[in-house]
């Protein structure tokens, strides 16, 4: 930079940096808001269709228990008894959120209910139960 | 105005991701015995393994639960439903019924599991 600053008449030289920077700022930010905003699940199920579904505002923390009793949280399967300490974790992070236990239609209701009570556990209590918007019978 | 244009693509990009979730709302009962939560006042349907749907000591269908708990709200408009599912019944007909409580015009539902 010294060594361009003793030539003569180039006004404009380097490039601005300013505008660059903008930009990475604002990637930045993108990329920091997609991260904490929805706790995928990491698995996909077949939900339940309901009529009666309604949004759930910053329901974030998805759970899914597949049919066969697994239970994904966080894009990673994880134990039953995980799920208390990763509930309380996330609840600390972000009180506001809310969990949407997203079963599969075939999943036991035996496995749903103690994955709510975990989270009741963990200290959520709202709790809402997956569902898709019914598509006419 | 490049800076702006990509702000507004960034803005859109973000709102994008804002994805609601969509979901029943359910309570778990507090107490040890689920019977007796929510002031012994919720009218109890079961939902067994094999899929039948109790309500009052009688089966009844899928279809008829809407009937039957808008009778319930008609008599009692404070009642809630406390679903009484085996811990074998499918979370999707569970969720049906809660679907057809909540068309019913019950939106105070409690689920819990026995077996």
């Amino acid at each position: 930079m010294k060594a361009k600053h003793h030539e003569p008449e180039s006004g404009e030289h380097g490039i601005d940096l300013a505008p660059m920077l903008d930009f990475v700022l604002n990637l930045l930010i993108f990329f920091i808001i997609t991260t904490s905003f929805v706790k995928e699940a990491g698995v996909v199920v077949s939900r339940p269709n309901a009529d009666t579904v309604e949004y759930k505002e910053s329901g974030n923390i998805l759970i899914a228990v597949r049919e066969n009793g697994d239970i994904w949280m966080d894009r990673r399967q994880v134990d039953l008894r995980d799920v208390r300490t990763l509930v309380e974790r996330l609840h600390v992070e972000r009180p506001e959120d809310t969990a949407v236990i997203v079963a599969d239609k075939a999943a036991h209701a035996g496995i749903v209910a103690q994955v709510m009570d975990e989270v009741h556990l963990g200290g959520i209590r709202d709790v809402a139960l997956g569902a898709a918007p019914a598509t006419g019978e | 105005m490049l800076d702006f244009v990509l702000n507004l693509l960034i803005f859109f990009i973000i709102t994008a991701v804002f994805i609601k979730e969509l979901g029943l709302m359910v309570n778990r009962p507090s107490g040890a015995d689920p019977t007796q939560a929510s002031g012994g006042n919720s009218v109890p349907v079961h939902v067994l393994a094999n899929g039948e749907i109790w309500i009052d000591n009688r089966v009844v269908d899928l279809r008829a639960v809407r009937a039957n708990v808008e009778r319930m709200f008609a008599t009692n408009p404070k009642s809630g439903v406390l679903v009484i599912a085996d811990k074998d019944a499918e979370t999707g007909l569970v969720v049906q019924v809660v679907d057809q409580i909540h068309l019913g015009g019950i939106y105070n539902v409690t689920f819990s599991t026995t077996g």
